[in-house]
Order: C-alpha cells, then structure tokens, then sequence
C-alpha cells in the first residue's frame, strides 16, 4: 500500500540514519583521541626506534613539529579540523599522510574479504540447500561447531602445512595473483560459513514449516524451487542480521589472516601501527573503521527494508 | 668436407663464439629481482644520512657512490675521490675529486656537493642515528672545507681513524645538492625525485612496504677502482621486493620468482638446492652478545660474570638453532672485523656448569631456596633480562636455553620483552642486569661506543681508565698493527672481565642463482649490483 | 559471537556434553596442578632433542628449545583458562552493571547509552580488544582487560533490555503503587531474570576469549617468552611449519577443543532455561 507522504518519511529516515552514523564517526574519533593521548610513553622515542644517537634539542624539535607541546583542547580541536577536511593525521613511523597509508593496503584486503565472503556464500547456500534429514544435519552441525571455534590463525597455518608444503597445491613463495589469495581467503570464509550455514538452514526450516510454504509444496513445487523463491527470502532477514557480525568477523580475522600469509594489508598495517606505537596510524584505523561500520550498518538497515516489506511503513 | 661447407661452419662457429664472449649474453634480459626483509624501509628509513638501520645502507648502495671504496682485505680504492692525502697530524684528509661525475638530475658533483652532504649529515634537523657518529661528529669532526672546484678537505680535531672505512660506506654517500637545499624533509620518506645521486642505478619506482624499481644509469661511468665492471650497469632494471616473511622470501628464490634473496634465516636454507649458491658472509664488528650490567645488581661481581659466561652451553644452543649455518663467538670481534680480530681466545672458555658452580659457591651463593635457585643473604640470585621488541625466533629460543641451563646451576633470569618505549626508559637509566643485541660494524672502532666511560651504546656501564686509554689510542693511530695490538688488549681486558658475552657470529646469508654473474660483495657481506648481469640459460 | 553460538536450536546429545563437562574439568585441573599430568618442566631446554616428532617421551613432540611441546600446552592451560574465566567474569558483572544503570537512567540518558552500546557492538570483538592493546601496551594482563572491554557491549546490551522490560512492567507499577521502593523491584527482579542468560553467555564466552586471547597473543601482544600461553606456543611454531608443524598443531588442537567443550556446555545451559 503506497502511502503518499512516504517520500518525505523516507527522506527524514535518511537523514536520521545520516545523523547517526555522523554521531558515531564523531564519537570513536574523540573516544580514540584522548585514549591514545592516555598512553604512556613519548611519541618522540617512538618516532626514533632503539639505538639512535639523537640528541635532546633534536628531539625538542621534533616535538615542536607535531604539535606535541601544544595544550590539549587545541590539539584535540586541530584534530578535528584535520579530520572534517579528510586529513587522518600522519604516521610517526612512516612519516607520510595515514589516509594514504590506509587506502594504498585498502585494495589488498578488500580482495582478500571480497574473495572470502563469496566462499562463505557458497558454501553456506550449498549446506543450505542441499543437507537435509537428521543424520547429514548432524554431521553439518558438528562440522560448523568445529569451524566456529577452530582459531582462524591455526587454520591457516594448517593449511600452509598441508596444501603449501606438503602438497604443493598452492604457492607459498608468492603473495600475488588469485592462486595465493585462494587458502587465505578459505581460512576467513570458513568460521563464517559455519556461522552463515548454520542460520541460513536455521532460517529455512522454520519458513518451510510456514503455511505458505505448505501450501507451495502440496501445489507441487519441488523443494529447490521454494527454497530459491520464497523462503530464501526470509532466511536472508536472518543473515542480515549476522552481516555485521560477519563484516566484523572479516576485519578482524584479516588482521590475524594477513599476518598467518605473510600478505600486505590493513590487517598488517594495523598490526605494525600497534606494536610500534605509530598512534596517529591507529587514531586513523579507529576512525576509518568507525565509518565503515556505520555507513554499512546504514546500507543493512535498508536493506532490511527491502526484504522485509512488512518494515516499510 | 667441402671447402664451401667447412667456412660455413668456421663462420657460424667463430659468431657462436664471438656471440658467447659478448657479456652479457644477448638473449638473456638484463633484469635482476632481488628480495629483501625490509619490512621497517619504509618507516622512515630510506635515507642512509639519517638511519641506523642495514637495511637504509643496502638499498642506498645502488643510488649513491663514495669517495672511496674499501676492498676486502680492508685497503682503500680511489672511487669517486681519485687520491687523497693525509696530513702529519692526522687531522686533514684532502681528495682530489673526479672531474667527470654528474648526478641523476644534471648536477655536477664537486666539492661543493660533499661539502653539502657532510653538512647535511651533521646538521640537527636531520637527526642523524648513525651516519654523523660514523663520521665522528661529537668527537672528532670539525667541519668540510672547499678549496677548489675538485679539492675539498675533511678536517678534524683529533685524530680519527676510522673516517676512511666510514667514507666507504652508503651512509656517507651523496645526494644531489639541489634535493638537499629543497627536498632534504623528504629524504627518510624516499622516493624517485628526492632519492637522487650519482650511482649505477637511478630509482625510478618506489612502492613503500613493496618493491622498489631501479634502472640503470646510461651515463656512469666512475665505479670504484676494485670494481671488475667499467661503463654503465649491464643490469638494465634492477627490482628490489620486500618480503618480510623468512619462508616467502627464501620460497620466492627457489621457485625463480627472484634471482637473489638476501637477509635468509638458517631455518629455510636447506631449502635451497641445485641451480643456486648460498653465500655466507659473517658480519664484522661485535657478535651476538649479551651485555652484563655491573652497576646494577649481581653482576657487580666479576665472579658471578664470569660463573654466567661458563654457565650454559653456546655451542650446543647455536648450532641447533642456527642450524650450524653460523658460528659460536668467542670474541667481542667478529673474526672478519678488519686489523683487529685475536684468534688466540677461540675455544678457550667453554661450557663448565661445575666450574661455574664452584665460582658461583665462591662467590657466596652458597644456600639454595625452595625453587633450586642460590641465595645469599636472604636474597636470590637473580638477574633482569630486558630486550626490544619484536624478538625474532631464533633469539627467543636461545634464550629459552641460556634461562633453563642457568636454573639447573641454581641461577635465575628474569626476561622482560618490551616495546622500544618502554625499552628505553629502562635502558636510559640502566636499570636492567642484561641486554642483547649485535652490531655490524667494519671498523673495531664500534667497541668504543660499548667499552669507553662516555660510550653511547655502553651497555655494561664499565668505566676503566685503562680501557678508555686503550680505546681512545686505536682510534686515534692510522698504523693498522698498532690498531691491532690495542684492539686485541681491548679483547682480552673483555675475556678476563666478562662485561660482554659474545655468543655467536650473525652472518648474512644471501642466495642468488647461478644465472646471475658477476656480483660483487662489500664487506658487510652485502650484494654489489654494478658489474652483474644475467647468464642466457 | 557469544550470543550467536547459541542461535541454533538443535539440543546437542547428552554425551557430548558429558565428554564437554570431563574434558574442561580435566583442563581445569590442568591448570591448577599441571604435575598431575607430566613430570617435565615445561621450561627444561634439551637442545639436543630440538624439533623431534611426537613419541612416547614426548607426546607433542618438542619444540626449537627442546622443550617439551606437551607440558607447556598443559602449563599454559593455567594462562589461558586464566584470561577466558577472567574476561568473561569481569565482562559479565561489568556488562550487567553497566545495562543495570542504563536501563534505570532517566530516558534521554538511556537512549544515549542505548546507543553507545549498539555501536561498540558492531566493532568486532577482537578489532576492538586489540586497539585496547594499542592503548594500555601488550601482555598478560592487557589481555584480560581489553578482552573484556570489548566483550562488555554484549552483555550490557542484555542485561538493559532485561532491565527496560522490568521496569515498565505491571508488576513494579503495582509494587510501587503499594509503597514498595522502585529501584529494589526492580533490582530484584531483574538480577535473577537476567542472570540465567547472562551466566550462558558467559559459558560461551570462555571459549571465545580464549581464542581472542590466544589470537593476539598470536600476534605477539600477549604475554612474553617463556610464558607457555597457547597463543605464544603457536606464534613459535609458525616459521616452523615445513620442519616441525606438531608445534603448531596440538596447541591449536586443545584451544579448538576448549571452545567446542565451552559452546557444548553452553547450549545445554541454555536448553535446560
């Protein structure tokens, strides 16, 4: 049923969606900003690494540069003003903007989730589809409960062990070209697809236990047939839901992933930006993942909408 | 034969001769791959003036020349300085410049330039951690003076002996003095329009944290006197990738994705078979060692230092672990450290838990309490172990050794991993009874540093008048066998009063396969691109 | 994660549980007095069986150190049980405090917290426990805390909404009608409500701390060397894959069968509500 000022509520909805993911850029920036100022140590020694023969008017210097000596509300507003105009701030190890540090590992990573999330997918459509009756559900379920709890790290590490050095079905030696992006992509996708299948068959029993699916069946359609038009439908609300448990998931998976295959990434830019105390690399991956999470926390609740008509009004 | 058929066949015989002289052969590419750890390169550290890292020198090779080189059995070669002279005093050294050279981006190289980039080196805001000390700045170095267009003078204010092996080096190479007056902030970041010298190569790519792209310079011309190559590189394209992870790096040689691999750890070696060669090349300067701090706490005593140095066994622990790819040090030198090694203390002090156990008992650790662990006193004997972070592998698990064999003679070592912030605010006061590190170093002067009351890097905080006498004598005197004689004094003062425990020789192991020919290695052990080329399979 | 193992419905056979219960009491006992199980020090180098295979002497095989692969996994049961029962502990009264508070606040308040909590909620769990790290640096304590810290949205978010309901119900109304004080009502009956799930999550949550913590001890934030923590065990057999991979292999072993046994025990928890 069309309502006729829904143009106008749809565009406040967006607008308050818009607001909100604001508020939570806002908040992780500033929570991000004072908790590093918290941290202990001097930026400059970091800067410096062990055994450089520096001296302290160097070192005094350096501090002026950064701002360092400024008072805190002004550094914290200068932040800020960096941060509406797009500036991350610049690495103290790597001396150079960290918007750039950031989207030059982007693209990396994001094949290397890109590839996983589709493995997840067809792995778990597959299960969905195609496990039924008690004994296979049985075994699938415990499959998926070994995946689930199995560290992601120790899995790829198995697989090295396995297919790379034992079987040399795979390049250790490489980290370009699809061949090596295959077991790092596997070991992300496969706690998910644990996750992901397990909902998903969840999903499906319950809607084919509907009215509408009975009815669908005793008209004759085959059980493929229902699943692909109708209760899919309901089933992917669920999966949904989990999208940002399973985005989670990937992010932070990457990071352990990335290092298990020695591959480059934001998995391991973060992972140097922590163990070096590069700070402002970390500020800018608080902020960077701030947005991405809000912005596609955004684009489910629409989607949400989409699927589930029933939400619309 | 027909006289026809036997000149056809003289003829294409004297071609295919004439065709294998030509080096290189011309079917083959002339482009090298060359894999390296380098995971920090990119944190700041392309530029060899201000870095103290290997990794800024080895990558700076290719771009920036020196005034001299130093061959491997330590004597100096004319490179881009074609002579110079010593004053009596030792406190001038005058070179007399090549007229022919000219940096990558039309600048002419004079004695303005290496004025220019000695100033740099020394100058505050560059911050230099290792280059300025290696040219004595704070101790020796007065200033850089011109005389003439191809005439500059280094002078110092006492004599230093190490300037000649120090100017041999990529850390005191040079710069275009046009990207030092307007660039010089971008110097650590790198890159292809600041990067800039006269060298074999020119850096025409850099992708930070992955590969760097070099191609040759058509117009070189002034490689160093020892080099076996003359005119520009045969190498056309020379790509340096950065491959962090040991089994990548040592998997991308042997699966021919590179041609040369360097920084190759012991464990993936026997990975490497036919078709390549591993060389191993010892690092001169001061081994693997572990620092005993004797103001701090139990190592106030020479007895408990000594019990410590016997206490575990180095011989066992580095073979396994190194997979006998390097060798037990007994020295504080290691044995390719040029004019100053001394043989004389090899397989003298080994593994003796009993002897360790009576100087330990002598020392008046005499009761033991509930863990096994000696007391005296009431107190335990216990020493604070602190390292930096990231520890790599192998050092982990030799210190796992040294801890347990020290537990089983009643010793306890207490082993802190920290991050360089929190390393430094222990190791600025002090406040610790062992550290560890080595340090590469082609001039035995690096023991100053470690040994001398005002030393930097004196870890073990001695203080002797009788060592700093010695110290400062070998690095004021250019005769190499008095250097020689005083660095050995140096050597067995260490081996008496175990302020340093050297445990082994970290070598550089680098893998090239045989279709690369004619690399050259300094002395660090390092490949020299200029002159090699590529072999037709 | 923690509320999502629990989503399927499907009740496990009781013998799988049985074999949970044992196998984490077993580990438990492993922790608290590992001779039990072994007679070597897990700190004993005998570099002269360095990277020997699995045997009779040692059933884990050794490592690079010549240590005993089987003990330090039974060793470091004590710091990893330690960091998963911890974590989970203070998340759950932190988290319930926290969602108590909220969800007694005036509305403007809640609605803020409300928020706060669902966003820290969509970071994932372990993102979040490692820039925690970042802050307040690596090592056996930071595990705790900052494994905590990001478990602590999850159970607020429960304990709030449990909260809410209570509050608005007839019950408390009629109560405080009769002079009864709000806030006891309410207290009292949202702390046994919300208990019951809270206490399954936490179930649960042992396992995945344990993972967390054994990931970024992984990644070299946990504690340090010699400590036997599963996740160090691991990050040293990792450039030892091709020579020696049962260094790698059991630990991972162990922390899979750990988190299996905790999500087992867990969901029969939850069936039994």
């Amino acid at each position: 049923m069309e309502h006729p000022a829904r143009g106008g509520r749809l565009g406040t909805r967006l607008l308050g969606h818009l607001g909100g993911v604001l508020l939570v850029i806002w908040g992780a920036a500033t929570a991000g900003f004072f908790a590093l100022k918290l941290v202990p140590g001097d930026p400059v020694e970091v800067m410096l690494g062990v055994q450089a023969q520096v001296s302290e008017s160097v070192k005094a210097g350096i501090r002026e540069d950064w701002g360092l000596n400024d008072p805190l509300p002004l550094q914290y507003i200068e932040y800020l003003g960096r941060l509406v105009r797009g500036d991350l701030g610049t690495s103290y190890q790597l001396r150079e903007p960290v918007l750039g540090v950031i989207t030059a590992q982007l693209p990396a990573t994001l094949a290397l989730t890109g590839l996983a999330i589709l493995f997840a997918l067809a792995i778990a459509l597959t299960t969905a589809l195609f496990v039924r009756g008690v004994w296979m559900t049985r075994l699938a379920s415990s499959i998926e409960l070994v995946l689930v709890s199995s560290p992601s790290f120790w899995i790829g590490l198995l697989f090295i062990s396995f297919f790379a050095y034992r079987l040399h079905w795979f390049p250790v030696t490489s980290t370009d070209g699809l061949a090596a992006l295959i077991l790092p992509a596997l070991t992300l996708a496969l706690p998910i697809s644990g996750i992901l299948s397990q909902v998903l068959r969840d999903g499906l029993t319950r809607a084919a236990d509907q009215p509408f699916a009975l009815t669908a069946r005793a008209r004759g359609l085959g059980y493929p047939a229902l699943v692909a038009r109708h209760t899919l439908r309901h089933a992917a609300a669920d999966g949904l839901t989990l999208s940002g448990y399973i985005l989670g998931s990937l992010i932070g998976g990457a990071v352990l992933v990335e290092t298990v295959f020695g591959r480059p990434g934001i998995g391991r830019v973060t992972l140097r930006a922590v163990i070096d105390r590069d700070l402002p690399v970390v500020l800018g991956i608080i902020v960077f993942v701030a947005i991405a999470f809000a912005v596609i926390n955004l684009l489910v609740d629409l989607a949400y909408e989409l699927i589930d008509p029933r939400l619309r009004s | 034969m027909s006289k026809r058929l036997s000149l056809t066949v003289a003829v294409i015989a004297a071609t295919a001769l004439l065709a294998g002289c030509a080096s290189p052969a011309a079917d083959a590419k002339q482009e090298i791959t060359f894999a390296i750890e380098g995971a920090n390169l990119s944190a700041g550290h392309m530029d060899p003036h201000s870095s103290q890292l290997d990794v800024s020198a080895l990558v700076g090779r290719n771009v920036l020349d020196s005034l001299v080189a130093q061959d491997l059995d330590g004597s100096f070669k004319p490179w881009l300085a074609k002579s110079w002279e010593i004053s009596d005093d030792q406190l001038h050294y005058t070179f007399e410049l090549r007229d022919d050279v000219t940096f990558t981006d039309g600048e002419p190289f004079n004695a303005e330039a290496v004025k220019a980039n000695f100033d740099h080196i020394t100058a505050e805001e560059t911050a230099s951690a290792h280059a300025a000390a290696m040219l004595g700045a704070g101790v020796a170095y007065k200033d850089t003076t011109v005389d003439d267009e191809y005439t500059v003078t280094v002078n110092f204010t006492s004599p230093y002996a190490p300037f000649l092996q120090a100017a041999s080096t990529s850390l005191l190479g040079f710069y275009s003095p046009k990207v030092l007056e307007t660039s010089a902030d971008k110097l650590k970041t790198g890159g292809p329009d600041v990067t800039v010298g006269t060298g074999p190569f020119v850096l025409t790519e850099y992708t930070p944290d992955q590969e760097l792209v070099y191609t040759a310079n058509p117009d070189y011309n002034w490689g160093p006197e020892n080099a076996e190559h003359t005119g520009p590189s045969d190498i056309q394209t020379l790509t340096v990738r950065i491959l962090p992870e040991p089994s990548v790096r040592t998997g991308s040689l042997t699966s021919g994705e590179v041609n040369v691999a360097t920084n190759l750890t012991p464990n993936t070696i026997d990975q490497v078979g036919d078709g390549f060669t591993v060389k191993a090349a010892e690092y001169p300067g001061i081994p693997y060692s572990l620092h005993l701090n004797e103001s701090y706490g139990v190592f106030a005593d020479p007895k408990v230092r000594q019990a410590f140095s016997l206490g575990f066994d180095i011989d066992s622990a580095v073979d396994s672990i190194f997979f006998g790819q390097f060798q037990r040090a007994w020295s504080v030198l290691g044995p390719t450290t040029p004019n100053s090694y001394d043989p004389s203390l090899e397989g003298t002090w080994e593994f003796d838990a009993d002897k360790a156990n009576t100087l330990l008992d002598e020392a008046g650790w005499t009761e033991r309490d509930g863990e096994g662990y000696r007391t005296k006193d009431g107190k335990r004997l216990s020493a604070r172990w602190i390292a930096y972070t990231p520890i790599p592998d192998d050092r982990a698990a030799l210190a796992d050794v040294i801890q347990s064999d020290l537990k089983k003679i009643g010793f306890e070592i207490k082993r802190e991993a920290l991050e360089p912030a929190a390393y430094n605010e222990q190791y600025g006061p002090r406040t610790y009874d062992i550290t560890d590190w080595s340090f590469a170093n082609v001039d035995a002067d690096g023991l100053r540093s470690h040994f001398h009351t005002d030393g930097f890097q004196n870890a073990s905080t001695v203080s002797d008048p009788k060592l700093d006498a010695l110290l400062d004598d070998a690095v004021s005197t250019s005769d190499e066998a008095e250097r020689t004689t005083l660095y050995q004094e140096v050597q067995q003062y260490n081996a008496t009063e175990n302020l340093m425990v050297p445990i082994y020789v970290p070598s550089l192991l680098t893998g090239y396969s045989d279709s690369v020919q004619g690399l050259q290695w300094d002395l660090y052990g390092r490949p020299l691109f200029y002159g090699a080329s590529i072999a037709a399979e | 994660m923690t509320v999502l193992i629990g989503l399927s419905t499907r009740k496990p056979p009781a013998v799988g549980v049985i074999v949970a219960g044992v196998f984490l009491a077993a580990l438990l006992a492993a922790a608290l007095v590992p001779s039990i199980f072994t007679s070597t020090d897990p700190l004993n180098a005998e570099i002269s069986q360095a990277l020997t295979a699995p045997s009779a002497a040692h059933p884990f095989g050794t490592d690079q150190s010549g240590r005993d692969v089987f003990s330090r996994v039974l060793y470091g049961a004590r710091y990893s049980l330690l960091v998963g029962f911890g974590a989970s502990a203070i998340a759950l009264v932190v988290g319930l405090l926290v969602g108590l508070l909220s969800g007694l606040s005036p509305k403007p308040v809640d609605t803020v917290l409300g928020k706060v909590i669902v966003v820290l909620m969509a970071f994932p769990e372990f993102l979040l426990a490692l820039l925690v790290i970042a802050i307040i640096g690596p090592g056996e304590a930071s595990l705790v805390a900052a494994i905590a810290l990001a478990a602590i949205p999850a159970y607020a978010r429960v304990a709030r909404s449990q909260t809410l309901v209570v509050r608005n119900s007839s019950y408390v109304r009629s109560a405080t009608a009769l002079g009864v004080p709000r806030l006891a009502t309410i207290v009292r009956h949202v702390i046994p409500n919300t208990l019951g799930p809270l206490l399954v999550m936490a179930t649960i949550g042992v396992g995945t701390a344990i993972v967390s913590a054994a990931g970024l001890s992984f990644l070299g934030l946990g504690p340090a060397a010699p400590t036997p923590e599963w996740g160090v065990i691991l990050s040293e057999g990792r450039n030892l894959l091709d020579r020696a991979p049962w260094v790698a292999a059991f630990p991972g072993l162990v922390i899979t069968a750990t988190v299996i046994a905790t999500s087992v025990v867990g969901r029969a928890l939850r069936g039994r509500k």
